[in-house]
């Protein structure tokens, strides 16, 4: 499909493509997590970029962080220092992990770039108060960007960007859907590179050619095959390799609980309400990340609901070495799916390095014996 | 090891805080025969309310100093691991978590909490851990949200930390059933800021040279300005301590036989070693008189106001040292330096505390170009001993000291 | 007056003369399992060599891992505090030296006057140090003082993506599976290894001249691949695995 090889190749080369954004004047905030209000940087005229890690050595980052940090946040430090990432011109920094807390530190002491903005969203999301500190969060950050826009942040920009981002989201949702139902209608890498581009692309013609996907794929057939149906829980899982060898070892994967996934698209936004309290809400109610607090059982119950929902045969959790949040919750959501009689299977990833071999052995025996 | 400390040096106080805390714990134990309930409490929460409410306050990151310190954190996280929990994580919640469910321990456990009560000012950390307690007890959690302030403590922050700080008293008073006391609170409040100035009183007397305590005396006399923070046995013995350690200055008697120079350490202390890093500094002389750990209880004292406590407790819960930028505490530290007229920069990388330790190589950065001083850093973890190896930070504490003492001869 | 430093690493046990401000000799031989049997086998061997006797040395200063166990040595030191010390004495305009042995790598960054101003050493895992290599020369079954020549004859260094010993390890057993070439596995495992190592002088902002010393030196493909990390030349002398042992002997003449 043609629109699929846009973005694949949107995604190979990152910086490439930031460059043709920069041909358009138009300035690029790289964000860090699902929780960064990209409606808002959108609005101010700027292009929200989801920052991933190069994967390359860890060099100058080996200065500021400790080996046992995760690899996103050290990888994407060390893509900062060595310049890979210039075509910035700021950042934005959403409270999430101790992680990505002390990052934001250091890379604001470094001031590589022009704009740089700490969101600091609250922890709790499940009370009055905290909805109105998210609130007045939002609206503090929207005044942040419209000084460094220079110019006012309309409600009928804010309308319009919440229009397109969830026609985005929709869109998502919808070829999601269309693969839980139809699996292996379309190809795990071919899912992750659609996900990976609808966060770095220029949403305008995200949100033009995401349609068109959708389109086409629900008028295919139901592909002949009969993988078993997993889903992928962590943080984020940014490899396409992964996706290719859970389908190789007889896997199809129908849903995920990842940032680079439904955590990050779900959830439309309220298009007649008060377009701050409407993000608020949204960023409230959305599919919680561990990093955050609705109540102490919310993944749980959630996992469940989606594995079910998606008739999963097993869940593989992808964690991320020394990623403390999703770490704390394996135990529990592990002891849930088990409890539904949903098999798992637990992968320690570090994004520098995969040792595929390993990991499609592991693969097989999984969906082998579930 | 025979105890090289003469009877000169020991410290008369240090008898009295093991009854006090021996008392503590059996209070706690058996709140349950004596109709009181317990709460489970992160160090840096705001305990004044509980204490007002005559709830026992129980401290899991204490116990977790006590399992390191006596060596058995590392049976307790395998066995964590053997859970399912990483070994990557804290070894405060991993040994916590295991413990309630082996009871196991230097004291079997800790007594059941009603309630659990969490403040996020030191970590994410916390947040993930009371809510696997939450689970396994099955009883309220109350979360303080106490958002970070990289620069600065805005409106936006003041208004929401302070709005939590009334639903906490809803929260406490729906689950004693009974109506908050805020005139006792006043007295408690009293109590607390009487007892934090006292504390670092006592933690200023080390800049005397030579230092009457060392660090090592500090991470021990902490445990009751964290545990029994805002009563009278507190603000007594803190008195007595401080006394204690006035005389020790007039009388001339130091920690450390020939202090020569004068150490600062960062990060928590390396639980089960202490005893060996106290007497590897000693042995060269060398004194660790502050650290960075101790004072956080004190450090956001500036923001309280005994007189409005509830108002003012929003600011200073919200400001204490981890819950700001490595910036400030890099300012925090330089302030230390000269406060205290170190020498050397000791610091912990500490594989369990992510907050504290990811920007310490900023801070060490800062501290090399603004003071000339030699800045060590060790890597071990609080209470898994897995993670420190003896011979090689043998061989970087006594490099480090040879480069002091080439510096100041 | 005679002065005598004895270095007993992890794996070679040393030992230096020096006389005035000259170099009288050294000696090396492997640690085995009892560092003071190495420690005083070495020292009489080195007083052999050089033809005086005990009574003649004036004051013995001991270092490296197993230097508490040398319990005839006036006292002890650091290795980082002897390596620093001998390679000024070897070359005055030293300002950085990189040591890689057997356990520990280090970087150290020396003052105009020879004095240590600061100093980086791996952590506790065995990447970047000469174990690391010894495995790897174990796991492709060549000996270790061929890894060098190996090394040299790579036209494509393989990439090696863990840093963990173990992980490396099956790492390269899978390539050899894979039949990549020797040379080049060998190639990237010192390329692996002098990643880690340049992290430790980038770490304490390394100044030029730099010495290379330590066992390690005498592997040339090692220098290759760290001179091209490092981005500049290293100096490595006749004496790099004596180096520390030399300090500490004239530290010991200074005691
Ligand atoms: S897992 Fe949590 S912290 Fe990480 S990107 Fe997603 S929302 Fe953000
Ligand atoms: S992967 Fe985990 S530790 Fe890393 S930034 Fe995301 S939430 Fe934080
Ligand atoms: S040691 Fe660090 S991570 Fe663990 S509970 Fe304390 S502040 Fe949190």
């Amino acid at each position: 499909m043609k629109e699929i090889k846009i973005f694949h190749d949107a995604t190979k080369d990152v910086s490439a493509f930031a460059d043709k954004i920069k041909a358009k004047q138009k300035k690029i905030v790289g964000t860090l997590c699902s929780y960064a209000p990209e409606e808002l940087i959108y609005a101010a005229g700027f292009h929200p970029m989801r920052l991933f890690s190069s994967k390359s050595d860890i060099i100058l980052a080996e200065q500021h962080l400790q080996t046992y940090c995760c690899s996103l946040v050290r990888g994407v430090l060390e893509d900062s220092l060595s310049g890979r990432l210039d075509f910035l011109d700021g950042t934005v920094f959403p409270h999430t992990c101790d992680s990505i807390q002390r990052l934001s530190d250091i890379w604001r002491m470094k001031g590589r770039y022009e704009f740089f903005a700490d969101v600091v969203l609250p922890v709790k999301l499940n009370t009055q108060s905290a909805k109105i500190y998210m609130v007045d969060v939002l609206t503090k950050f929207k005044k942040d960007l419209e000084i460094a826009a220079g110019r006012e942040i309309t409600d009928t920009d804010l309308r319009e960007s919440i229009k397109k981002f969830n026609l985005i989201r929709k869109n998502l949702s919808k070829i999601y859907a269309l693969q839980s139902q139809k699996p292996g209608i379309i190809k795990g890498a071919d899912l992750y590179t659609i996900v990976k581009g609808s966060m770095v692309m220029d949403r305008d013609e995200v949100a033009d050619l995401l349609p068109a996907i959708a389109a086409n794929i629900e008028k295919m057939d139901t592909p002949e095959q009969n993988g078993k149906r997993i889903v992928v829980s962590g943080s984020i899982c940014d490899s396409p390799d992964i996706y290719t060898a859970i389908e190789a070892a007889g896997g199809v994967i129908v849903g995920d609980d990842l940032c680079t996934g439904q955590r990050w698209f779900e959830g439309q936004i309220l298009e007649d309400e008060e377009p701050l309290t409407a993000i608020a809400t949204r960023y409230m109610d959305r599919i919680i990340c561990p990093a955050k607090h609705s109540s102490a059982t919310a993944r749980g119950e959630n996992m469940i609901s989606l594995a079910k929902k998606n008739k999963a045969d097993g869940v593989v959790f992808m964690l991320l070495k020394f990623c403390d949040p999703h770490a704390f919750d394996y135990p529990y959501l592990k002891e849930f799916l088990e409890k539904e009689n949903i098999k798992t299977l637990l992968i320690e990833m570090d994004d520098q390095q995969q040792n595929l071999g390993q990991l499609s052995t592991r693969f097989e025996t999984f969906i082998h014996y579930i | 090891m025979p105890d090289k400390l003469s009877d000169k040096r020991k410290i008369k106080c240090a008898k009295k805080m093991r009854d006090i805390m021996t008392t503590y714990y059996l209070d706690a134990m058996t709140a349950e025969q004596n109709n009181k309930q317990v709460a489970w409490i992160t160090s840096g929460g705001p305990v004044e309310p509980l204490v007002a409410m005559d709830i026992i306050p129980v401290y899991p990151e204490n116990h977790g100093a006590m399992i390191g310190a006596s060596k058995m954190g590392e049976d307790l996280c395998t066995k964590a691991e053997d859970m399912g929990y990483s070994s990557d994580l804290c070894s405060y919640a991993r040994t916590d978590i295991s413990c309630s469910v082996v009871k196991g321990g230097p004291i079997g456990g800790l007594p059941k909490p009603d309630m659990l009560i969490c403040c996020n000012n030191i970590c994410g950390t916390v947040l993930k851990w009371y809510e696997v307690q939450a689970r396994f007890y099955k009883v309220p959690l109350f979360i303080l949200d106490t958002p970070i302030c990289h620069t600065r403590y805005s409106p936006e922050i003041a208004k929401y930390v302070r709005a939590q700080i009334d639903e906490y008293i809803v929260f406490l008073e729906k689950i004693t059933k009974r109506n908050f006391d805020y005139e006792k609170m006043a007295q408690v409040g009293k109590l607390a800021y009487k007892s934090q100035m006292l504390w670092q009183k006592v933690l200023n007397t080390t800049a005397r040279n030579p230092s009457p305590m060392s660090a090592f005396d500090a991470f021990f006399f902490l445990a009751l300005i964290v545990t029994l923070r805002g009563t009278q046995i507190a603000v007594d013995f803190y008195k007595d301590l401080l006394e204690e350690m006035e005389q020790r200055i007039k009388d001339g008697i130091s920690m450390v036989p020939n202090e020569k120079y004068r150490l600062l350490w960062d990060n928590l202390p390396i639980w089960y070693r202490l005893k060996w890093l106290s007497n590897k500094f000693s042995d060269h002389n060398a004194c660790l008189v502050a650290d960075t750990y101790t004072s956080a209880w004190c450090s956001a004292i500036k923001y309280t106001d005994e007189n409005n406590f509830l108002d003012s407790i929003a600011e200073a819960y919200t400001r204490i040292y981890l819950n700001i930028g490595v910036d400030q505490m890099a300012d925090q530290v330089l302030e230390m330096i000269k406060f205290y007229d170190i020498n050397g920069l000791v610091m912990h990388s500490n594989r369990s505390c992510k907050p504290y330790s990811f920007g310490q190589m900023d801070i060490m950065k800062i501290v090399r170009e603004k003071t000339n001083i030699p800045v060590l850093m060790i890597e071990a973890d609080m209470v898994d001993p897995r993670n420190f190896s003896q011979s090689q930070v043998e061989t970087r504490i006594d490099a480090f000291m040879e480069i002091i003492k080439q510096r100041n001869s | 007056m005679i002065y005598a430093g004895i270095d007993i690493g992890s794996s070679t046990a040393k030992a230096a003369l020096i006389k005035k401000n000259r170099l009288l000799g050294t000696h090396v031989i492997p640690t085995g399992y009892n560092p003071l049997n190495a420690g005083i086998t070495v020292f009489e061997a080195v007083l052999e060599k050089v033809g005086v006797s005990k009574i003649d040395i004036t004051a013995i200063v001991s270092t490296g891992y197993g230097r508490a166990s040398v319990n005839f040595a006036d006292t002890a030191m650091t290795e980082i505090i002897c390596h620093g010390t001998g390679a000024h004495f070897m070359n005055p305009d030293i300002r950085g030296i990189i040591d890689v042995g057997g356990q520990d790598s280090k970087a150290i960054l020396l003052d105009k006057n020879g004095q240590v101003e600061n100093f980086a050493m791996n952590d506790k895992c065995a990447a970047g140090t000469g174990r690391f290599i010894e495995v790897m020369a174990n796991a492709l079954e060549v000996e270790l003082d061929q890894m060098g020549d190996f090394s040299l004859k790579a036209d494509k260094p393989s990439k090696i993506s863990s840093i963990c010993t173990v992980f490396a390890e099956s790492e390269v057993i899978s390539m050899i599976a894979g039949l990549q070439k020797r040379e080049n596995i060998i190639a990237g495992i010192h390329e692996s290894a002098a990643a880690r190592v340049a992290i430790l002088a980038f770490k304490i902002n390394i100044k030029e001249p730099v010495m290379m010393t330590g066992g390690v030196a005498k592997n040339k493909g090692m220098i290759t691949a760290l001179e091209k990390r490092l981005g500049f030349e290293l100096i490595v002398g006749d004496f790099a695995q004596e180096n520390g042992a030399i300090g500490a002997a004239v530290l010991a003449s200074r005691l």
